[in-house]
């Protein structure tokens, strides 16, 4: 029978056993036939020549019948397998059903886990890996101005600079400049503000798009004297013009001026770097060439290029560099230390998203990790309660490589329906996260659940599945013969067993260590970004624009009186505290400006940059901003007095060792001809960006420099935005056709400003407690395990006398062993990796003391309650009980 | 061996194979020796073509191999009919009949 058994069922034989067997059978048949032939009266070799000649060709037929064979197996093979993988999925969901709370407890981690992978990899995976909606973006190119004395290299360009680099390279097939445009759409409803940029022919032409609708500006069409035009936005198209699929060549009034519709762009379409950019107008750069003070000191300018097929970014980045060199050689007054800096579009686009992205990708790699740790924890355990089963099914006749794919199927399998719920987690998940961020990210349209996240999941949860199961699989099988002798319950194998569940545990300790560091020290940053000293008080505060529009107001005295007029009418409402405007609304950045002061000579090369910003009479008092030295501005500083101005306490330090510079005279601005302005006073510091501390700041007279607009700041005494119904009516009495755009409470607008931030934080906080709560229930499972595996050793010590107490501490004593190897190991990995969350910081570094202590007694504190359970269970135990039951 | 022969040999050879087996298992060497027994000689098939065709047969799953004695207690391969080879066999041997027929009323008034 022992030898005959493999024959039974010719399971899969190779092509050597297949030749054999059919040898064999054909000397089975010729033995017989010369058998027959020589009792018929023939000669023992006659018979035997006879029995081959009347075969036929054995050659022939060996070959065919080979050929035959080689097919069966192939297709028994293939139906084995399939009639397995059924038997071995059916075997799986029996076992699911029968352990429901095991299939509950691990679906649900792999979902989190899986689901956790899936949403961040989708959005991975639109703003990285997905091209970007434009003609071969690959090839697209962005070109900023740096400022090489500070630093900045993300900056504007000049006119003539712009000109000069587009003639003279070679590199790019089209160079084209944008700069900030916008305007506000009047209708027959309220009037609109709209974002948008001016654009020279350029710009579209490198950028490949095809319109959805109409054209896109030609060549020319971005000079003066050309019928004003005007490209509009898909999205601006279909919410203000209600998707009006004529509206190419009619008239739109866009700030009191007639343009002509061109064209509508597609929907995928935005604009890089400026996203919100909706409406788009030509840019003439010829007032800004023929003014001398400003071709080279007025920089405005962005620039978009299509590298010239066969160029490199890195030959266009040289050459532009080097013409930017040879200027700074030749207009050393304008030009020093201005250079130039080239960057792949995608770079551009992804700009500070990209390390967070990665950071989070990576953290939720970590929660996935820990996920599976779990799950192969505790299919180990579960194993041991199976091994009478195996050893059943080994008996039968199951080899072990069979028993080991019937575990991973069963894996698989549940990793499977993990990752099903997973996806809608994160289809979920997805949405929710482009919700949030959608207008801090310019490509976050791109980022949807697409068949590359999808079979990026697959392959994720396919992995897991295996990961997690082979582990158990193996140690399963290996034990296998012991089974049926013990009967699952004594402790050999189970050693080896429960030291590889300890160290799974300890590995997902370290990672939730890692996690929850880095999740701190992101929540430490915010915290300091918040309570930091912004130099002026956000609170009851409310904050909006407004840009005029309409030839009304090029009329001399006009924008002085519309904002008088506001100030006035809101500073009369009840609630009102006092009403200030500004250039620009703090926290999002400013104008420069060069500095000269009066009777101090020329610095070499450039003069200093200062911040510049033009504001109202009464701004400092709407902000808060207290006025260190002299006064603030008022009705006597009128376009016709002497121009004056106020500085910032920073400013003066570094010009004014002793302090007091009431009185000096300055000049702001690339032009030498401009009048010099009286300092009148000193104000504290304000910080205008997000994270950027202070910068010295020059204020003006928003009554001497018309901006043409506006940011508001309204300080209240009760919740600012139940202000803003009283605050349009008011502004629509003096100007119905100025809207009061975007209102916010300064609270919101930080709350705004700081969501780049906020959000990394919020979802690596999220994977951290996940994280914890894994590793929490991971700790719970082998200590549970380990206490039940030692009921009768703990028996045996307590009816030797063992104390509660020591009982007790035995078993918290083994946990707290795992939580400080699990602690020191995933401390030391996030004092390694801490650097890759430099650039999230703020004002905390990535070795944190603070941080790292309070994360390991959080730990602990976990553990030692993930202990306390099993450990009461061990206090519990009845040492007769447990005798008895051996 | 020559092949044209062969597709005309190949379906009288198949369903004797399948009418043989259908009687009881046994190896090839007893397939040909019952069939030359059974038309007395009338009837040799080449053991080359049978070879062929019981692996034929085999691939088809009309027909499945299994390894077991011999009378003389040799280890040799039996061959035994499926139910889709006896479905076959049903089908084969209507078809074989109705052709005989039809030949014989053609031949019948000689």
């Amino acid at each position: 029978m022992g030898r005959l058994r493999p024959y039974l069922r010719l399971p899969w034989r190779s092509a050597t056993r297949l030749r054999a067997d059919l040898d064999e059978e054909l000397r089975f048949y010729f033995d017989m036939r010369t058998r027959e032939l020589v009792e018929q009266g023939m000669s023992d070799a006659d018979a035997s020549r006879e029995a081959e000649r009347e075969f036929g060709d054995v050659e022939y037929t060996k070959r065919y019948c080979l050929a035959e064979d080689a097919m069966s197996r192939r297709e028994e093979r293939r139906t084995d397998v399939i009639a397995e993988l059924r038997q071995d999925i059916a075997h799986s969901w029996r076992t699911f059903r029968r352990s429901p709370g095991f299939a509950a407890v691990s679906l649900i981690t792999l979902a989190l886990g899986i689901g956790a992978n899936t949403a961040i990899f989708s959005v991975v995976n639109g703003l990285l890996l997905r091209d970007l909606p434009f003609g071969d973006p690959d090839r697209l190119v962005r070109v900023w101005g740096a400022h090489k004395d500070s630093g900045a290299d993300r900056s504007q360009l000049s006119a003539g600079d712009f000109i000069d680099l587009r003639t003279r390279q070679h590199s790019l097939s089209s160079l084209g400049a944008f700069a900030w445009g916008g305007g506000t759409y009047i209708g027959t409803g309220d009037p609109v503000r709209l974002s948008g940029a001016r654009v020279d022919a350029n710009v579209f032409t490198a950028l490949g798009v095809r319109p959805y609708l109409g054209r896109t500006f030609a060549l020319g069409e971005d000079s003066a004297g050309v019928d004003p035009t005007i490209v509009l936005g898909f999205g601006v198209w279909r919410r203000v013009f209600g998707s009006d699929s004529t509206i190419v060549g009619k008239a739109i009034n866009i700030s009191g001026r007639s343009r002509t519709v061109i064209g509508v762009l597609p929907p995928q379409f935005f604009f890089p770097t400026m996203a919100e950019a909706e409406i788009f107008t030509p840019l003439d750069l010829t007032p800004l060439l023929r003014d001398v003070n400003r071709i080279r000191k007025f920089h405005n300018l962005g620039a978009i290029g299509r590298l010239r097929p066969g160029a490199t970014i890195e030959q266009a980045r040289s050459e532009l560099s080097g013409i930017m060199a040879q200027l700074e050689r030749d207009f050393p007054q304008s030009n020093s230390n201005m250079g130039v800096n080239t960057a792949a579009m995608r770079d551009a686009v992804v700009g500070d998203t990209r390390p967070a992205l990665l950071v989070l990708l990576g953290a939720s790699l970590l929660v996935l990790l820990i996920a599976c740790a779990n799950v192969a924890g505790m299919l180990l355990s579960r194993a041991v309660s199976r091994r009478q089963e195996l050893a059943v099914r080994a008996a039968l006749g199951a080899g072990r490589a069979r028993l080991v794919r019937q575990m991973m199927t069963e894996s698989v399998v549940l990793a499977l329906c993990g990752g099903a719920i997973g996806l809608a987690l994160a289809l979920w998940g997805t949405r929710a996260l482009v919700a949030t961020a959608a207008d801090r990210l310019p490509a976050a349209g791109q980022v949807t659940v697409d068949a590359t996240v999808l079979l990026t999941a697959l392959a994720v949860t396919i992995a897991c599945g295996v990961v997690f199961g082979l582990v158990p699989a193996l140690a399963a099988s290996r034990g296998i013969q012991l089974g049926l002798k013990d009967a699952g319950r004594g402790s050999s194998g189970g050693v080896a067993r429960h030291r590889m569940r300890t160290m799974l545990v300890t590995g997902q300790l370290a990672l939730a260590v890692m996690l929850l560091v880095g999740a701190g020290l992101l929540v430490r940053s915010l915290d300091r970004l918040q309570r930091r000293d912004l130099g002026y008080s956000i609170e009851s505060t409310l904050t909006f624009e407004l840009v005029l529009a309409g030839d009304r107001y090029d009329k001399p005295g006009a924008e002085d009186q519309f904002f008088d007029a506001v100030y006035a009418r809101l500073q009369a409402l009840p609630g009102v505290v006092a009403v200030g405007g500004s250039g620009n609304i703090p926290m999002r950045g400013g104008a420069m400006a060069s500095l000269a002061i009066d009777g101090r000579p020329e610095p070499e090369g450039k003069l200093p940059e200062v911040g510049y910003q033009p504001v109202s009479d009464n701004l400092f008092k709407a902000m808060a901003v207290p006025l260190k030295r002299g006064r603030a501005f008022g009705p006597q500083d009128h376009k016709d007095a002497p121009p004056v101005v106020i500085l910032s306490e920073s400013l003066v330090k570094a010009f004014w060792p002793n302090g007091d510079p009431i009185g000096a005279r300055v000049r702001l601005g690339p032009n030498p001809n401009d009048p010099w302005m009286t300092v009148v006073g000193v104000v504290g510091d304000v910080n205008m960006g997000v994270a950027d501390n202070s910068r010295p700041t020059a204020y003006v007279s928003a009554r001497q420099d018309h901006w043409g607009g506006a940011a508001i700041v309204v300080r209240t005494s009760t919740d600012p935005m139940s202000l803003l119904p009283a605050v349009r009516r008011e502004v629509r009495a003096i100007d119905a056709t100025i809207p009061v755009a975007e209102a916010h409470s300064m609270k919101q607008v930080q709350s705004m400003e700081l969501t780049d931030r906020r959000l990394p934080m919020q979802l690596m906080a999220s994977f951290a407690l996940l994280a914890l709560v894994l590793a929490a229930v991971g700790v719970y499972g082998v200590m549970a395990y380990s206490v039940a595996a030692r009921t009768r050793e703990i028996g045996v010590r307590v009816a030797l006398g063992a104390q509660p107490k020591t009982v007790f501490g035995m078993v918290v004593r083994q946990g707290m062993g795992a939580a400080a190897a699990g602690l020191t190991v995933g401390l030391l990995g996030a004092a390694a990796l801490g650097k890759v969350l430099t650039s999230l910081l703020y004002g905390v570094k990535p070795t944190d003391v603070f941080t790292f202590v309070g994360v390991a007694g959080v730990l602990l504190a976990v553990v030692l309650a993930a202990c306390l359970v099993p450990a009461r269970r061990a206090l519990r135990v009845d040492p007769l009980e447990a005798l008895r039951s051996e | 061996m020559t092949k044209p022969a062969i597709d005309l040999l190949q379906g009288t050879v198949d369903v004797l194979i399948l009418r043989t087996l259908a009687w009881e298992p046994m190896h090839g060497y007893g397939v040909s020796r019952f069939i030359r027994q059974r038309t007395e000689g009338v009837l040799t098939i080449e053991s080359a073509a049978l070879y062929q065709a019981l692996h034929r047969l085999e691939r088809k799953k009309w027909i499945r191999a299994e390894w077991g004695l011999s009378e003389n207690n040799r280890r040799a391969k039996y061959y035994s009919l499926t139910a889709e080879g006896r479905r076959q066999l049903r089908e084969e041997a209507a078809t074989w009949r109705s052709y005989a027929e039809a030949v014989f009323k053609v031949l019948e008034p000689v």
